[in-house]
């Protein structure tokens, strides 16, 4: 008990001694008052009128530039403290859930400037523009489309924000908010007889939505995309899918491609006529590889515009035709607007025109090409070949091989090579010797 | 001294547990010969398929002239050996000889397997027997092993057939539910199944009795373009022809990637646009070199 007051003094100094320390420690650098973010405006005097916009970031209206930005000196632009991913993140650190199905890629690459103003702002969220003006600035696209279309969807007029988050979805694709079709469902109620009337008594409160209406609005009543098959356009769905009170209301009647030619036969029998058919056509997914069976925003049905569609299975071919395109970008700017000689690309493969040179069903040629005749086919679009070249056609032996004619194949490849005129070798020269070897030095 | 040894004894020990180590060592080809013509002095056009056995005969499918052609290899020269030509077969795609000597051939516009006795006769339309539902099957290639046993990569009901010498249905393994296009299949002497799934550049595997595939590789991309034929060889090596891409890639039996041999071109040695290849017993690689319209014999140099 005679030990209480001792220990008591003794924890006093102590406390007394941490105090002191602290103090000294607020003091060390000796910093002037305001030095957080106040003292800033003092050499930074145009910031004033930045604070006087209506929204202010927190850090900025508390006065603490350091929370954000060192004063001294930094690895990172405008002397941000650290990346801007990791400081916006100190604070902002739930927009992306641990789990995120989508994210928008400026929000996962922590450029958050590309949205926010990091100071202050007009707009609500410190955001540079307001509603969808922000967004259409990367997605001009669809800002222009949205503009044209005659049957606009109300949620997207009033804000992108109404399906999507801005930074990540941590339940659905494509950002949005929730799932579909429960996206959709909360504002369109299924039960609604006008609901049920529309989509012929088929119980599509659990399908996806958008197999049929484009959810940005479109040219077609009822938001459809543009182009719609004709059993939808005309509301004959039991053509290929069950009756809407049978127990398996969406099974197709058939199986795979025996479904479309109970309309498509003529195009079917002409396809299986040819000596090759483009093989995922055969498979259970058969034309739906390629084509949407309800409405589409492409022509022909197609899933997605022509080099993406084909792109999907030939990613080989896409990805060499977007090296071959940077290749082209960087020659270029290389020849600081000196005339070029000789493509690297060939232009119909670069623009998506697959089927420009390709039957996408079958054919009776080599790799389903159209013409049989390489010659034929590459004069469809280059006449001149016909009147003054090289001798080419089936008159003319290949000198390297007894079993092939000399055509444009012989010394150029349709999907280029990395080399101008898009010949094989490096050189014009190399590729004349090939058959010319008298020439060779 | 000892610790000299000692190291050469790890050495000697990863060499040996290494997937290179001699069954499945780095392999090269060398270029022997081209087939360029039939008996006659015809020219192929466009061969797709090509068919070897280890007691030398060789039979290619000569696709643009809806033919096909037997030759002989004995000494690693190469002579015609008749040509066989019929109404059931236009467009000769893939090639398989059993054991009797047999041809089989994947016809590209029917989408049938046509088969032919040795002697060259049309035998019969293969027909599995006691397929369970679907019963629509259409081949997209097939193989048939050293016990006659016959491999069919059904793209439709998307499933491999397994059916005996007889033709009877034994089993049937499905496709995994996410691949991107199966373009053909190989067994190795094990009797394991491997899938080539041409639009993501990777090999899958089902054990011999197993159910499923499962993948032996990851992509594959970085080594071949777009590869549409896979085959084996009795060291159990696989052999990809990259079709897009005018190579031959190898692969150890673990799906280990070994080397690529080959490139694009028209002189002899070099493949453009190549289909079907066979590997012999005898070191011998037939490659039909479609857009060059040849056969191109290769010696593999171990």
């Amino acid at each position: 008990m005679c030990l209480r007051p001792k220990w008591i003094s003794l924890t006093l100094v102590i406390a007394a001694v941490l105090a002191a320390s602290f103090a000294q420690a607020q003091d060390k650098y000796r910093l002037k008052p305001g030095a957080a973010g106040k003292l800033c405006l003092s050499c930074h005097v145009d910031f004033g009128e930045k604070l006087k916009s209506k929204f202010i970031h927190t850090p900025v209206k508390t006065a603490e530039c350091s929370g954000c930005h060192n004063p001294h000196t930094s690895n990172h632009g405008k002397l941000l403290s650290a990346s801007m991913k990791t400081v916006c993140g100190t604070c902002h650190d739930k927009l992306i859930p641990s789990k995120p199905v989508s994210t928008h890629r400026v929000a996962a690459d922590g450029d958050c400037v590309r949205c926010h103003d990091p100071h202050a702002s007009d707009n609500k969220a410190n955001l540079l523009r307001a509603g969808n003006a922000l967004c259409f600035s990367c997605h001009p696209a669809l800002g222009d489309s949205l503009a044209k279309i005659k049957f606009k969807h109300k949620p997207v007029e009033d804000g992108c924000l109404n399906c999507h988050d801005p930074h990540a979805s941590g339940k659905s694709a494509h950002l949005l908010k929730s799932p579909m079709p429960e996206l959709c469902v909360g504002c369109h109620r299924p039960d609604s007889p006008s609901f049920a009337r529309q989509h012929l008594n088929y119980p599509v409160a659990k399908t996806n939505c958008v197999s049929c209406h484009n959810p940005h609005g479109s040219n077609t009543a009822g938001i459809l995309f543009d182009t719609v098959h004709a059993p939808v356009a005309s509301k004959r769905c039991s053509q290929c899918h069950g009756a809407p009170t049978s127990p398996t209301p969406f099974k197709t009647t058939r199986p795979g491609l025996e479904l479309c030619r109970g309309c498509h036969n003529t195009m079917m029998n002409e396809t299986f006529s040819k000596s090759r058919v483009h093989w995922p056509l055969l498979d259970q997914t058969g034309c739906m590889h390629c084509h949407e069976p309800h409405a589409s925003t492409q022509k022909k049905l197609l899933r997605r515009e022509e080099a993406s569609l084909c792109g999907t299975c030939h990613q080989d071919t896409m990805e060499w035709q977007a090296r071959l395109a940077e290749k082209e970008k960087q020659e270029r700017a290389a020849l600081k607007g000196r005339p070029e000689k000789g493509a690297f690309t060939h232009q119909p493969v670069q623009s998506g025109g697959c089927s420009s040179c390709h039957l996408p069903h079958a054919s009776d040629n080599n790799h389903l090409m159209r013409q049989a005749s390489v010659v034929e086919g590459c004069g469809a679009c280059h006449d001149w070949l016909k009147h003054t070249s090289h001798p080419m056609g089936e008159k003319y032996t290949d000198s390297r091989n007894k079993n092939l004619k000399v055509d444009c194949l012989s010394c150029h490849r349709a999907h280029g090579t990395g080399n101008r005129y898009m010949i094989p070798f490096p050189t014009v020269t190399d590729l004349c010797i090939q058959c010319h070897k008298q020439f060779t030095r | 001294m000892g610790m000299i040894v000692a190291l050469v004894g790890i050495v000697l020990c990863g060499m040996l547990n290494s997937p290179d180590a001699f069954g499945a060592e780095r392999a090269r080809l060398r270029h022997l010969t081209s087939i360029y013509f039939d008996e006659k002095g015809a020219g192929l056009k466009n061969p797709e398929g090509v068919a070897c056995t280890d007691t030398s005969a060789l039979v290619v499918g000569d696709t643009r002239n809806g033919r096909l052609l037997r030759y002989t290899v004995e000494n690693r020269t190469v002579r015609p050996a008749g040509e066989i030509r019929a109404p059931q077969l236009s467009n000769p795609v893939r090639i398989q000889l059993n054991s009797k000597g047999d041809i089989f051939a994947l016809d590209g516009k029917s989408r049938r397997i046509v088969r032919f006795g040795a002697g060259g006769e049309f035998t019969e339309f293969l027909s599995p027997e006691s397929v369970p539902a679907p019963t629509t099957f259409i081949p997209r290639s097939f193989k048939i092993d050293r016990n006659d046993t016959r491999y069919i990569l059904d793209v439709f009901s998307a499933r491999v057939l397994v059916l005996g010498p007889d033709g009877k249905y034994q089993r049937q393994v499905e496709f995994p539910k996410e691949y991107g296009f199966f373009s053909d299949l190989a067994v190795d002497f094990k009797g394991a199944i491997f899938l080539l799934d041409s639009v993501r550049a990777a090999v899958l595997v089902a054990a011999k009795d197993a159910k499923t595939f499962t993948p032996l590789t990851q992509s594959l991309r970085e080594h071949l373009s777009f590869p549409t034929y896979l085959t084996t060889d009795s060291r159990g090596v696989l052999y990809l022809v990259d079709e897009n891409g005018a190579g031959i890639v190898m692969l150890g039996q673990d799906g280990s990637f070994l080397g690529r041999q080959l490139a694009m071109g028209w002189n002899e040695g070099l493949l453009y646009y190549p289909s079907q290849m066979c590997v012999s017993d005898k070191d011998e690689a037939f490659i039909a070199d479609t857009g060059n319209s040849r056969v191109q014999v290769f010696s593999i140099v171990r």
